[in-house]
């Protein structure tokens, strides 16, 4: 962070470089974390293109459900990663901010990019379970435990992604985020036991039960861990990306005004080296007897 | 059979949306910071950091 700009002068002659050491250096990507990325992105289409042919074409029709049971493939996949994946991960990064030993703004930015990615795969879930559950329950929506807790979790997860926007210090947007992601994640359990503690619409686990006892068999199991599988990829390539995007933005962030300073310098100089807001006694390399601006004054930040 | 199209397709179609909207952003941010870091004489822009 260099809130202190002070040392920058405003103008000076093109040539003279910008005296600053404390602007962070920008934030590169190796290409063996680009690598590992692309594989995951890959293998992550691949599988989901794999669970749509095999959840399509190939799986016979439920003895009950009919064709319906092949929307099941990609529902609890989505649901198993907004709900335990990208908000759980985004709890306990949350902890580990407010933690004083693991305090790291890190922590931070990787909560923001699982609450972001959590909520788009929430949205799918709510969606594809209201799809699936017309033809089935007859409504689009019911007051059902699950389904209404669902769609709390969605509306705290967007507050949280409301109040990121604020603007704010660093550390004090991690902090309070930290502290709304910590209160909104205990929804999470609420909506897991949903199905055990009240009497719902909504059916009970198929996969994640207590003693993880698979309700289906043969190929629709096969299929439905596949879709597990693909869109557990497909989070962990959407979490890097969104991360990646998360560093680049703080980094302007936290940069901007020494470039826009910078900016300003070079522009204010002008092709002849002429400066109208230098004042006398400049010397050649454009600062004062002090290493100060130009006029020996400081710039200040208002 | 309209019901399971409905479900692949909004799925798919706001996962891939979602997956083209975050490349767009990191691009777009990167072809900032390396456009902010060239304003800087004393620091290497980020593409031949890279290399």
């Amino acid at each position: 962070m260099t809130s202190d700009l002070t040392a920058l002068p405003v103008s000076g002659p093109p040539a003279a470089p910008v005296p600053d050491a404390r602007v962070d250096p920008p934030p590169v990507q190796s290409s063996r974390s680009k690598l590992v990325e692309r594989v995951i992105g890959v293998t992550a289409l691949v599988g989901i293109a794999a669970t749509v042919w095999l959840g399509l074409w190939v799986t016979p029709p439920d003895k009950v459900q009919g064709d319906l049971v092949r929307l099941v493939y990609i529902h609890p996949g989505v649901a198993w990663v907004a709900l335990y994946l990208a908000f759980g991960l985004a709890a306990v990064s949350s902890l580990l901010y407010l933690w004083p030993r693991t305090r790291s703004l890190f922590w931070d930015r990787l909560a923001a990019a699982a609450v972001e990615v959590g909520v788009v795969f929430n949205i799918c879930t709510l969606v594809s379970g209201s799809i699936w559950g017309k033809p089935t329950w007859g409504v689009w929506w019911a007051w059902d435990a699950r389904l209404t807790l669902t769609a709390v979790l969605l509306v705290l997860f967007l507050g949280y992604l409301a109040l990121r926007r604020i603007p704010a210090e660093p550390e004090v947007r991690a902090r309070r985020s930290a502290f709304v992601a910590l209160f909104a994640a205990i929804d999470i359990p609420l909506v897991h036991f949903s199905v055990n503690w009240w009497n719902t619409l909504h059916q009970g686990a198929t996969v994640l039960n207590p003693g993880l006892k698979l309700k289906i068999h043969g190929s629709m199991a096969w299929t439905l861990l596949l879709g597990f599988l693909a869109l557990t990829l497909a989070f962990v390539w959407m979490l890097l990306v969104r991360y990646r995007v998360g560093v680049l933005e703080d980094w302007l962030a936290a940069n901007e005004l020494d470039f826009a300073l910078a900016e300003r310098q070079s522009e204010g100089a002008g092709p002849s080296g002429t400066d109208p807001g230098a004042g006398p006694g400049k010397g050649p390399s454009g600062e004062g007897p002090s290493g100060e601006g130009p006029t020996g004054d400081r710039v200040g930040v208002a | 059979m309209r019901y399971i199209i409905a479900g692949y397709v909004f799925v798919l179609a706001v996962l891939a949306l979602y997956a083209v909207l975050l490349v767009w952003r990191r691009r777009r941010l990167a072809r900032d910071v390396e456009r902010a870091v060239g304003h800087r004489p004393d620091t290497v822009p980020a593409s031949e950091a890279a290399r």
